[in-house]
């Protein structure tokens, strides 16, 4: 024993303490596992189901499509002039009108609508409490299971790795054991729990599919992500203001038109060689 | 298939007493029996949809019941199964209490379009063609991408002549034109919804022809002749035999021509102001069609055409059909 350094003794712990530590090992990722599902299925159960929207919003919404289809073919338009026109001077004063507008086309002497507050208007409330539920959902378990690890199992060594690594990975592996020493290929418990954590996202996708909420590791990279997605549609736009930029695009694209049609009789006949100047293949 | 497509789907739903829906009715109504729907997940699930309306075209009640039954157990408070029972009931029930259901749906959820689609239908069928229009034109204002709907009231401006403002009807010639002009626009928003599609374009070319706007007819024609003809393939184009929708294009292309020629006064009196093409390329137009419907002739029937122009025309015109 006198003889042993100090090197060597903390590897007979070590071995020692591995015997239990095969009954640690497979608990905790059988423990995180089922947290994972359970989270999933707790998160279905949360979300509500989208708020079905009164026709006028939908209307107001899908208004700038429609000019934005009207653009998207403007340079080699299939339909003719007149109708061209028609449709696009329509939109262009429809627009300037505000008749696609929620509530009805503006006041002339009414102030300017300011964006609600997020935090009074109750539609963008709901969408932060949902954020808000799923975060919850996500840390409760998994600081319980960290405080199970921390009060039961501090300081266990649950594997040797089969492999040799450097010493940078000694922060990774042996987090909470303190042992200048010991050889980099032991993991402790507390690694082993942080290694689970980020590692487990493909062993939910195999159980639950790709679109599942198991996965907490990913919310902890971005933990106000999910609740700054959800409250984005709630913050109102100003479909007036949209309205009137949109009619400027309309007026350019009603510059470049040109129709499709146009000179089509020429290009068939030189297609089909009736005409001089192009050869037909 | 994806939520929006499905409900478009049974949205433009109509009976037709096909025979693909027979075969769906035979193949499903064996496979109902094993109860093997059920064990094919979603995919199953599809297909029991798919055979409820073809037992419903085929007048086969009790399958479809059966159908529904099954579907409106798994899927409760869904809207497409709202929608199928809507359809179920349309078979059966009174036009005003489809109707009424209908409107029951809408009052829960004012943007449900496949509720209103299939409420501007049972108004079409009911003969109510002024309510239908109304509606549908709402619901295009609000649902603008929804092709199906622009083609329908296309089709229901064209079929009716009930429904055209007062203001216009002056004299018969004038009613007719103002049907087709309001048909053509909605053509038109076809046409930009998907201008891929050259059925459209030889929709708009026929409605315009009809219309009496003949350059504009002919050049939509044309441009679908562009648009069909096999130009990448390695035959030169003149050398191609127009099928399918070419051969028809070249039809229009023909009649559009002759009537040009015969009648000049069209040349400048066009709905649209389309400018007429020149002359010269009419007439080069005019020979290159009759060259191409020969052809298209010869390759069909294995034989001579005949020698005069209108016969030609009058036998294409029953093979075309």
């Amino acid at each position: 024993m006198s003889s042993s350094t100090p090197h060597a003794l903390a590897e007979s712990l070590c071995i020692l303490t591995l015997k239990s530590g095969i009954w640690v090992l497979f608990p905790i990722t059988v423990v995180m596992i089922m947290v994972g599902i359970l989270r999933h299925y707790i998160v279905l159960m949360l979300q509500s189901p989208p708020k079905k929207q009164p026709r006028a919003a939908i209307r107001e919404q899908r208004a700038l499509i429609r000019s934005q289809i009207i653009r998207a073919t403007s340079a080699n338009s299939p339909i003719p002039p007149t109708y061209y026109k028609s449709i696009s001077q329509h939109l262009s004063q429809a627009f300037a009108d505000g008749t696609y507008l929620k509530d009805g086309p503006p006041k002339g002497d009414a102030p300017a609508p300011t964006a609600p507050n997020p935090l009074t208007d109750p539609a963008a409330m709901d969408g932060m409490m949902a954020g808000m539920k799923t975060q919850m959902v996500m840390m409760v378990p998994q600081m319980v299971i960290m405080g199970w690890i921390n009060f039961f199992f501090q300081g266990f060594v649950l594997i040797k790795l089969p492999f040799p690594l450097t010493l940078g990975f000694k922060s990774m592996l042996q987090r909470g054991v303190e042992t200048p020493d010991m050889d980099v290929r032991w993991v402790s418990s507390l690694s082993w729990y942080f290694l689970n954590f980020f590692g487990l996202n493909g062993l939910y996708r195999l159980i639950l599919g790709g679109e599942n909420s198991a996965d907490s590791s990913r919310d902890m990279t971005t933990p106000f992500a999910a609740a700054a997605n959800i409250a984005q549609p709630g913050q109102a736009q100003d479909f007036n203001k949209l309205f009137k930029a949109e009619r400027d695009n309309l007026e350019f694209a009603e510059g470049l038109y040109s129709w499709v049609g146009k000179d089509v009789d020429t290009r068939i006949l030189k297609k089909y060689g009736r005409l001089p100047g192009e050869v037909p293949r | 298939m994806d939520l929006t497509t499905s409900l478009q789907k049974l949205a433009a739903y109509r009976p037709k007493q096909s025979q693909k829906s027979k075969e769906t009715f035979e193949k499903g109504v064996a496979l109902l029996e094993h109860g093997g729907y059920l064990k094919q997940g979603d995919e199953g699930w599809d297909a029991l949809e798919r055979l409820a309306l073809a037992a419903l075209d085929q007048d086969n009640l009790e399958v479809a019941d059966r159908c529904l039954e099954l579907i409106a157990e798994r899927f409760p408070g869904s809207p497409r199964v709202d929608c199928l029972i809507g359809i179920r009931m349309e078979a059966t029930e009174s036009p005003d209490v489809v109707l009424k259901y209908y409107d029951e749906l809408l009052e829960a959820d004012s943007s449900n379009a496949a509720a209103w689609r299939r409420k501007v239908s049972v108004l079409r069928k009911m003969g109510k063609v002024d309510r239908a229009v109304e509606e549908l034109s709402a619901l295009l204002d609000t649902f603008y991408t929804d092709v199906e709907g622009w083609l329908e009231l296309a089709d229901l401006y064209a079929s009716c002549s009930q429904y055209v403002p007062i203001l216009l009807i002056s004299d018969a010639q004038n009613l007719m034109s103002a049907r087709y002009t309001y048909a053509l626009q909605s053509l038109s928003h076809a046409l930009l919804l998907a201008p891929q599609n050259p059925s459209h374009f030889l929709q708009f070319a026929e409605t315009a022809y009809l219309a009496g706007d003949i350059t504009l007819s002919l050049k939509m024609f044309l441009t679908v002749v562009d648009m069909t003809d096999d130009d990448d393939g390695d035959v030169s184009p003149s050398d191609s035999i127009p099928t399918g929708m070419t051969l028809r294009a070249w039809f229009g292309v023909k009649l559009c021509t002759r009537r040009l020629l015969t009648e000049p006064r069209l040349l400048t009196s066009s709905g649209s102001q389309t400018p007429a093409p020149s002359s010269s390329n009419i007439s080069t137009l005019d020979d290159l069609s009759t060259e191409r419907l020969r052809t298209a002739y010869l390759d069909i029937k294995n034989e001579s055409p005949p020698a005069t122009e209108k016969e030609l025309i009058a036998v294409l015109a029953t093979l075309i059909k």
